[in-house]
């Protein structure tokens, strides 16, 4: 007799981030369907989906009415860092678990939630280490006025400085806001070497976009010569940018392989897929039947879309594959891939500039 | 120019928490070693060790001065209370310590990292501050050897102005304080050195 169980699913379908949100949506329902689908299971997902619109305000209500209105104590949900934190203290209340799909800047390890895609040393850390040794070490960094670009913009700062590099420019955009010709016009002043887009959804499309009207004019500001980096470009906004993203490079758990024909195929998608499957298993192994015991993620590996993955105990964090990838025709050509899972480390607390740039260089001490 | 603190680097610190075993402290535990730090339970008394320790932890509420191997007020490094009880007498005690952050009991999930980096910074604010003052204080109790050295060099005839653009002159020649310049004047003048100053 299979057991059902309800699952709290709070990703909004409408609002800015909808690609996202929704891609991370379908991930999960694909995940639930194929769990359910499965005769060697002995769980079956019941979803219980609400939809907070991409009204930051909506998501701790909404998971109330998860907890109340339904027997689930686990919820795949939640894109950006603010829904996240907002949902927190309900999930303390009912003693919930959020399964978290996306990329963050670090710096969190709540016992209620599980990350489930790449903090900063599984991002930002190994892209500029990638890029460094190959365009230059002086960047130009952008961002939303939001957490995500400040905090990912500030370790950038250090890395850079550690690579022996220079930061060029940081500029911020109001979240939604697409006037970058201003940030063009700094950027061709500055004339970096990359530069580290932390713009999020239509202001960072307006910026490629820009940006490939420049390198028309001027040969410097090229993907060749001066790429654009992203941690958390999937190709589900490929086709919201168009051709301008070609040639630019982002960093992530996943990337769909040549010839995939889902058009929600994104690390968005397989890391809320993987959450479910790794969820199931916790379930089948009766190691989350007790909302209050800690999960049992020691010792353990999961066979997910994202590879055989394992999940930190101490931080909740997953231990990940990283690979870099070139736009490329709407998907990414790969152009770096970890030897093995990279663990997480969500405070950077084991940072160390000599392993990615070597010696460090002398610096004036003033 | 202010400057700016760089990626705090906590992997690898050693912490202790003065308090007794108790569910309120297993998620400090837990959250300690996430974020990178060896940490050590300990009760009722600080070992030796944990003079050399990067932060230390103390519980409010049972604390005593005798737990720890230093003065009130002297810990060799950031103090972070856990404050049950809100007594004020408890908060004084917490204070008088030297407590540079908190965490509230039961110890939640969130503000650890935080309360690491605001005591860090709050401690390393102090020590420097106790440096200065002190190096000020020195120089404050030199002033009579200030004078005493500008009319030791002003009894050659030259004006007690001169004799002062002598005695800095000599100090940045010795690279030395203008104090330590004048002591030394002192003392030659007094006999207690026997070389002789040369101003250029």
């Amino acid at each position: 007799m299979r057991r059902s169980v309800d699952l709290g699913l709070l990703f909004s379908r409408s609002g800015n981030y909808r690609l996202l949100s929704g891609a991370s949506h379908a991930g999960a329902l694909a995940a639930i369907e194929a769990v359910n689908a499965d005769a060697g299971r002995t769980v079956a997902f019941s979803p219980v989906a609400l939809d907070p619109e991409g009204r930051t305000e909506r998501y701790a209500p909404l998971c109330e009415e998860i907890f109340r209105t339904s027997t689930a104590r686990h919820v795949i949900g939640c894109t950006t860092s603010w829904s996240r934190k907002e949902v927190i203290p309900v999930l303390e209340k009912h003693g919930g678990t959020l399964w978290y799909p996306c990329p963050y800047e670090g710096f969190e390890t709540n016992e209620q939630v599980v990350y489930m895609h790449a903090c900063p040393n599984q991002h930002l850390v190994p892209l500029l280490a990638h890029v460094v040794p190959r365009f230059g070490a002086d960047g130009f960094l952008l961002g939303s006025n939001y957490i995500w670009g400040w905090e990912t913009n500030r370790v950038a700062r250090d890395v850079i400085l550690d690579a022996g590099g220079k930061v060029l420019g940081e500029r911020y955009l109001p979240l939604g806001d697409t006037d970058v010709e201003r940030l063009i016009a700094e950027i061709r002043a500055t004339r970096p070497d990359f530069i580290l887009n932390n713009l999020i959804g239509p202001s960072s499309y307006a910026f490629f976009e820009a940006y490939g009207r420049l390198g028309a004019e001027d040969a410097h500001f090229t993907p060749e010569r001066c790429p654009i980096l992203s941690c958390n470009l999937t190709e589900i906004e490929l086709p919201a940018i168009g051709p301008s993203a070609e040639g630019h490079l982002s960093v992530g758990p996943w990337f769909a392989p040549a010839g995939a024909t889902a058009c929600d195929a994104s690390s968005f998608y397989t890391a809320a897929y993987s959450a479910v499957l790794v969820l199931a298993d916790l379930l089948e192994a009766g190691d989350a039947a007790s909302a209050d015991g800690p999960l049992g993620f020691a010792g353990r590996t999961f066979q997910t879309p994202l590879g055989a993955i394992a999940i930190d105990p101490a931080s909740q964090h997953a231990h990940l594959p990283i690979r870099i990838g070139r736009v490329r025709g709407g998907r990414f050509d790969l152009v770096e891939s970890s030897p093995a899972l990279v663990a997480p480390d969500p405070y950077l607390s084991r940072y160390d500039p000599a392993a990615h740039f070597g010696r460090p260089p002398l610096r004036v001490v003033s | 120019m202010t400057r700016r603190e760089r990626i705090p680097n906590l992997g690898g610190a050693t912490a202790f928490v003065l308090h007794r075993p108790h569910p309120a402290t297993s998620t400090l535990m837990r959250q300690l070693g996430a974020i990178g730090l060896d940490a050590v339970e300990v009760w009722p008394e600080l070992p030796a060790e944990a003079l050399g320790a990067d932060f230390c932890f103390f519980d409010a509420d049972l604390g005593f001065d005798d737990q720890f191997p230093w003065k009130a007020g002297e810990a060799p490094m950031p103090l972070i209370a856990l404050i049950g009880s809100e007594a004020p007498g408890r908060i004084e005690w917490a204070l008088a310590q030297g407590a540079d952050s908190h965490l509230v009991k039961p110890v939640g999930n969130s503000g650890i990292y935080a309360a690491l980096l605001i005591a860090k910074r709050g401690f390393e604010a102090r020590r420097a501050l106790a440096g200065e003052v002190e190096s000020l204080r020195a120089r404050v109790s030199e002033r009579q050897t200030i004078v005493r050295a500008v009319v030791a060099l002003s009894a050659g005839g030259v004006g007690e102005e001169r004799a002062y653009a002598q005695l800095r002159a000599l100090a940045m020649s010795w690279q030395v304080t203008i104090e330590d310049a004048a002591r030394r004047i002192v003392e030659l003048e007094q006999g207690v050195r026997r070389e002789h100053p040369v101003a250029n």
